[in-house]
């Protein structure tokens, strides 16, 4: 990676200690990574490797036990909304706005007035393809819309950063590729950095310039991968020789790190 | 609802008011203990045309409508802090789980003994009813708010308020209409009852006096109005209370 380019995010000897009654959990421990600007950057690690709580503390919105998190240099205490968006594991849209409504909430949080938040509620929803669905409630979208209308609402405010945590995680196989596709097209669009959650070792390489490869309990950081696979990417590549030798370095790592990382792994390869 | 069940619904009250007449007329019942709807209906005008009357029923109006716009507010506050405070929810909700399993009934001599009887007497204990049941249901709907919504809003950069605003209020609002609505007819509950154990005045204390002198068609003209207000009411609050809640039933 050329030095040149400017760090964005930075994480500093994170860890994580959950304190509940008796047995404290040791959730992550002694995290540094660095998130290069304009860069996608992924995490793979097992169910229950502390990988949401690390989100949460980028974010701002979880306190970390050790360490410090860096945006732009700066140390990060709460959450920063006009650099990072964040999308959770669920898509978690409200239930009682509409479609429209809901890209607009972060824009009426941040005090947007109505008519500019209807203009960029409009162009995201055009831009995620599902304009016609503006005035519908969520629940009478599918999971895969849901999801987009939460990337289309993480957009909307114009971050710099995206932190998503497995957001295609509840998809079928064909949509979660689908979906991958599309969210490197809104990349390639938009030039944002992106800091993506996901279990899956395949998206992970498909989707990413550079994957992080967590342990399990507590979380550490195996492994940094470089996965300089040549853009832009079509399903093809996942079935080619270099694609599968990087995988295989992963799997690798994850393997002879812990058992039960590896039998994960495996379901979603 | 379908047409066809709402016919089916009306031909079945008009039935049963049809029976009672016709009851009545060939001598199956005795007019003198329940005298036939016509005679019902003649005895309602008249009530509703007697200022006595309409005087008892606006005492009793104003004790209701007194006890809930104190109680209401002073429940939904507790209710909020036993719902965001998990040591003072965890210490309360027992006990006002216990409480609504007494049939608060039976405090109603010793609320006689302690406020004598009177206004103050009454009001107090329409308030008590009003306030466990909602309290109760306050703290459940500020338990119920999602996590992951309150995590979002402070995400995109929400305060407190900003997060009470949008995320608590729309979230609760279904639970908390459930609970005002159960609210309001325990209060009614509480003051007829205080008014039919001892009161110089109110819905009742007439319910009361009538049934104790044979006054059979008054008797039952006041109880088929008091029944029709409540059940207005108990449906207005209902529709309102789907109105806001349309998401939620949508979800299931
Ligand atoms: N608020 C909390 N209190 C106590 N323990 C917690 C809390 N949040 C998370 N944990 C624990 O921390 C660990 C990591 O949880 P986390 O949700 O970050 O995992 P994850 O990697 O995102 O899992 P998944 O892939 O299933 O989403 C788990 O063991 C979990 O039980
Ligand atoms: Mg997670």
């Amino acid at each position: 990676m050329a030095p040149a380019i400017p760090v964005v995010i930075e994480a500093r000897g994170l860890g994580k200690i959950f304190s509940v009654e008796r047995a404290p959990i040791v959730a992550l421990q002694d995290i540094s990574f660095a998130v290069p600007e304009g860069r996608f950057v992924s995490l793979v690690g097992p169910s229950g490797c502390g990988k949401s709580t690390l989100l949460q503390m980028l974010a701002g919105l979880v306190p970390s036990t050790t360490g410090e998190v860096l945006v732009d240099g700066a140390v990060v205490r709460r959450p920063i909304p006009e650099k990072i968006s964040v999308m959770f594991q669920d898509a978690t849209l409200l239930p009682w706005k509409r479609i429209a409504e809901n890209i607009e909430f972060p824009l009426e949080i941040a005090g947007v007035p109505a008519a500019e938040r209807h203009a960029r509620a409009a162009g995201m929803l055009a831009l995620v393809g599902l304009s016609e669905f503006a005035e519908r409630y969520p629940h009478e979208l599918s999971g895969g819309m849901r999801q987009r209308i939460a990337i289309a609402r993480g957009l909307a405010p114009n971050p710099r950063i995206l932190l998503m945590d497995e957001p295609f995680g509840a998809l079928d196989e064909q949509t979660r590729i689908k979906m991958g596709h599309e969210l490197l097209r809104i990349w390639a669009k938009t030039k944002k950095t992106i800091f993506f959650i996901t279990h899956s070792l395949t998206e992970a390489l498909f989707l990413s310039d550079i994957v992080l490869v967590m342990s399990h309990r507590p979380g550490r950081i195996v492994g940094v991968i470089d996965a300089a696979l040549p853009r832009p990417r079509t399903y093809d590549i996942i079935g080619s020789a270099e694609f599968g030798a990087v995988r295989n370095r992963i799997w690798k790592l994850i393997s002879q790190d812990d058992t039960e990382a590896g039998e994960t792994g495996m379901a979603s390869l | 609802m379908k047409p066809s069940v709402l016919a089916a619904q009306a031909a079945f009250v008009l039935f049963v008011i049809g029976a009672w007449e016709y009851g009545d007329a060939v001598g199956l019942f005795d007019p003198k203990i329940l005298p036939p709807p016509s005679q019902v209906a003649v005895a309602l005008k008249g009530l509703l045309q007697s200022a006595s009357f309409l005087g008892d029923a606006a005492d009793t109006i104003v004790r209701v409508i007194a006890a809930f716009l104190i109680g209401a507010p002073i429940a939904l506050a507790t209710g909020f802090v036993m719902g965001e405070n998990l040591d003072v929810g965890r210490s309360l909700s027992p006990i006002f789980n216990l409480v609504l399993a007494v049939p608060q009934s039976i405090f109603l001599p010793i609320f006689v003994l302690v406020f004598g009887l009177g206004f103050t007497e009454k009001l107090i204990f329409g308030i008590t009813h009003v306030f466990f049941v909602v309290a109760i249901n306050a703290a459940a709907a500020v338990r119920e708010v999602p996590h992951g919504q309150v995590l979002l809003a402070r995400s995109f950069g929400a305060g407190r308020f900003k997060i009470y605003r949008s995320i608590y209020m729309p979230a609760m609002a279904p639970q908390v209409m459930t609970g005002l609505r159960l609210g309001i007819i325990f209060d009614i509950i509480g003051i007829l009852l205080a008014e039919m154990y001892a009161s110089r005045s109110g819905l009742g204390v007439l319910l009361l006096r009538w049934g104790e002198s044979y006054a059979v068609d008054k008797l039952m003209a006041a109880t088929v109005l008091i029944s029709l207000v409540t059940i207005l009411i108990n449906e207005l609050m209902r529709v309102f209370e789907h109105r806001i809640g349309r998401w939620r039933q949508a979800m299931a």
